[in-house]
């Protein structure tokens, strides 16, 4: 699966004006608009990049936050292979809502485990000088929520950005590998490299 | 009936292009002069003899009366006619097509040719016949393919069917449009998809002439289901150069979105101003009101800068058209902007019509874009035209003997040319204008993304200026890939039950056409209501003072109604017509308007 350059998908979540679009474009295009309207629906770029030897094509998919869009984007959830959760350090309200984001995405995504989905939190806008959301508070939610991975991130002034898709990817990576591991350990090898299908058995 | 040939008999039968220029002497054979006849398996010597008669005669007409031949009638054709220089075009059509519709044909014809190609008589010293034959047959075919037949009758816009599509997509795709609008090379544009309007900026028939390349690079390029959209390279994108007459330009330039647009920080404020309340819904009126089954909407917002000219020929229909400003009015300052500039413009016509010498011609420069680029403010403009060309009794003689043709279908088998009739439609694109007033050469930038094409019309140094490429292809490529997935998801959904009546509802002003009938070719059951919608409409743009119709034969009833911005034709099905051929006020005809009226709220069709 990894061997050439796979498509991964995935998808920013999180409340209205917290900078989903400014970091799509920040890390594909690496361009910043501060003028950008509300994102309508779903939209989405494609970028070419190299993780720790894996070629990779990661499409990225942009939502809109807003609450009257939600019927556009939801039907576009399903088939992501990993989901980074956004808020914005200088809303708090944004941060409380984490939680509801990951609700949403797991119900319309349809993930079989969501104990092990790779979630990758991002708390944007670093260069705004009034946080209401400390550091801490987002690591400790990380931790409660299983573990996800923190980025403090800024897409106006290319802070962290790259890094945080790199992180989702490799987590994405990581996943895929253990379950070639499952795979090859705890089920009987009739067909070589099949994934084990329910049916056929 | 019987003799008719209902999927055919909207199309073509004839068109050839014929350079007169060729053919001086008396030796001289005729097929010199023929640059394009279709169908082009026709006889050399079948095509000598109609290429003869008809220029012969469209000749001797023109200089007997000393108008332009607009219409004959050979056999069982109808024959729209251009004739430019030496130039002479004929397009035929069987004879239940309106004259309307078939001088419409043929004028799109012409027009498409030369916004591809330039002028007529520079393309055919530039290019081979054998090249030109082909873009020929690939216009016409690209007219005639692919819509019903009602689409022919109102030649409108094919836009997606909207009744689907959720309304915040077509203001996602207004605003994609606007985005691309920052960068000042960028005149207007619209996003297709598979093969239909979305959003578009553009008038009307300037919409219809970039759908062309849209539909000839869909068929160019192979389907590709995969990332043929992924890849940023230039695969996806391609580019032609157009010719815009002067009008058009100025038209297109003089909106005034163009020019506040790189200072307000809010789009979404932008796409109010130029729009018209009432006679086109605009988008953000979609977004509000989802009842509204509205069309993407081409938003004819410098229309109004144009149409207030009119007001030099007659008053009434300018006035008829005015609310609509006035209507804008009420919700922002920008809105009186734009009011005060289009006052601004007619009184500068006005004062230029009015200033004694050169006056007709600064009248008619301002009118102009009108004519060249849509044919469907018609209904308001025709009749400016008839009005102000002299009142013209030669064509209310020409209406009724068109009248009396269709009665009687006597005339149809005579052979006898009509007598010159006046510009049914005030098209007059691409025939004087183009090359009175220069053409302009542009580019037309497309960018797909599968289904989906974002034409624009550009600078024609846009191309080489790489900042301003990369700015509209990375502002706009995510958008366009979501648009493109969110519309591909859309199912088209059962068609629903076909209700117990068939409407159908022609947006003038964009050119756009609502309707419930299946659009398959001819079904048995449409069949008397096209028919009747054709002639209805036909009658419409003829004659200016008529409203309402309700036009009947023993089995079936149709009613018609209309004003300045909308046609809508209506049929009540299974209502036993009580009809004993005298006039009889329990006839149930009489209570069609009043089921129109109710039935068509819920299309979001107000006949109230």
């Amino acid at each position: 699966m990894t061997s050439k350059s796979a498509l991964l998908k995935v998808i920013l979540l999180g409340d209205g004006g917290v900078g989903k679009s400014s970091l799509m474009n920040r890390y594909v295009t690496n361009k910043f608009d501060s003028h950008l309207f509300h994102t309508i629906g779903v939209e989405f770029l494609n970028k070419e990049l190299e993780v720790d030897g894996h070629h990779v094509t990661l499409q990225i998919w942009d939502t809109a936050g807003q609450e009257r869009f939600r019927s556009l984007r939801t039907p576009f959830y399903r088939g992501s292979d990993c989901c980074l959760l956004t808020f914005s350090v200088d809303d708090g309200q944004s941060f409380h809502n984490l939680s509801n984001w990951k609700k949403e995405f797991t119900y319309y995504a349809d993930v079989k485990d969501p104990d092990n989905f790779p979630f990758v939190v991002l708390g944007n806008k670093l260069d705004v000088p009034e946080r209401q959301v400390s550091g801490e508070d987002a690591r400790q939610w990380c931790r409660e929520n299983g573990g996800h991975p923190y980025f403090e991130t800024s897409a106006k002034d290319a802070t962290n950005v790259a890094s945080a898709f790199e992180e989702a990817v490799r987590r994405i990576l990581a996943l895929d590998d253990r379950a070639d591991h499952l795979i090859h350990t705890n089920t009987v090898d009739l067909q070589r490299k099949t994934p084990p299908d329910p049916s056929c058995c | 009936m019987a003799e008719l040939q209902p999927s055919d008999s909207g199309r073509c039968t004839y068109f050839f292009l014929y350079d007169g220029s060729k053919v001086k002497g008396e030796g001289d054979p005729t097929r010199e002069g023929i640059c394009y006849f279709y169908p082009e398996e026709t006889p050399l010597d079948r095509q000598e003899l109609l290429c003869g008669q008809l220029a012969g005669v469209g000749r001797c007409v023109s200089e007997l009366s000393l108008s332009p031949v607009r219409v004959l009638q050979l056999r069982r054709n109808k024959f729209a006619i251009r004739m430019k220089d030496d130039f002479f075009w004929a397009l035929g059509c069987s004879m239940d097509v309106p004259i309307v519709s078939v001088c419409e044909l043929l004028d799109q014809l012409i027009d498409l040719f030369t916004f591809y190609n330039g002028s007529i008589r520079q393309s055919y010293q530039l290019n081979s016949q054998e090249a030109l034959a082909a873009r020929w047959a690939q216009y016409l075919s690209h007219l005639q393919s692919g819509s019903s037949e009602l689409h022919h009758i109102f030649s409108c816009l094919r836009t997606i069917d909207s009744t689907n599509v959720d309304p915040l997509l077509l203001l996602k795709a207004a605003l994609i449009l606007q985005a691309c609008q920052r960068c000042p090379l960028v005149l207007a544009g619209c996003i297709l998809f598979r093969g239909r309007v979305v959003s578009t900026q553009m008038f009307p028939e300037l919409t219809m002439k970039v759908m062309v390349h849209e539909s000839e690079t869909y068929t160019k390029a192979p389907r590709s289901n995969g990332q043929s959209s992924s890849s940023p390279s230039g695969g996806a994108v391609s580019s032609t150069t157009v010719f815009l007459t002067l009008s058009e330009l100025q038209y297109l330039q003089s909106a005034p979105v163009d020019k506040d647009f790189s200072s307000h920080s809010t789009p979404h404020k932008d796409t109010v101003p130029p729009r018209k309340t009432r006679l086109s819904r605009t988008l953000s009126d979609m977004a509000s009101t989802e009842s509204e089954p509205s069309d993407p909407g081409s938003p004819p917002s410098p229309q109004k800068v144009s149409f207030s000219p009119d007001s030099t020929f007659s008053p009434v229909p300018s006035q008829s058209l005015e609310p609509p400003f006035s209507n804008g009015k009420h919700s922002h300052e920008a809105e009186e902007e734009a009011l005060e500039e289009s006052y601004y413009h007619s009184f500068h016509s006005n004062g230029g019509g009015g200033g004694g010498g050169g006056g007709d011609t600064s009248v008619f420069e301002e009118d102009s874009p009108l004519n060249g680029g849509r044919g469907d403010a018609a209904c308001g403009t025709v009749f400016d035209f008839r009005e102000s060309r002299s009142g013209n009794e030669e064509s209310r003689d020409d209406e009724v003997q068109e009248e009396a043709c269709r009665g009687g279908g006597v005339c149809g088998s005579t052979g006898d040319p009509l007598p010159p009739s006046p510009p049914p439609l005030p098209r007059s694109g691409a025939l004087g204008d183009p090359e009175e007033s220069p053409l302009v050469p542009m580019t037309l930038y497309m960018h797909r993304v599968k289904g989906l094409v974002l034409a624009l019309l550009v600078e024609l140094h846009f191309l080489s200026d790489t900042a301003a490429t990369e700015e509209v292809y990375h502002s706009s490529l995510a958008s366009l890939n979501g648009l493109e997935a969110h519309l591909r998801t859309i199912s088209p959904g059962p068609p629903g039950p076909p209700g117990p009546y068939f409407f159908s509802h022609f947006d003038c002003i964009q050119s756009t056409l609502t309707t419930n009938l299946s659009g398959g070719p001819g079904g048995a059951p449409e069949r008397p209501f096209v028919r009747a919608t054709s002639l209805l409409h036909s009658h419409f743009c003829n004659t200016e003072t008529l409203q309402e119709a309700i036009i009947r034969s023993a089995g079936a009833a149709v009613y018609g109604t209309r004003s300045v911005a909308q046609e809508t034709f209506f049929q009540q099905h299974g209502a036993s017509l009580r009809n004993s051929g005298i006039p009889n006020h329990q006839d149930s005809a009489f209570s069609l308007p009043s089921k129109a009226r109710h039935r068509l709220l819920k299309h979001g069709v107000n006949l109230l």
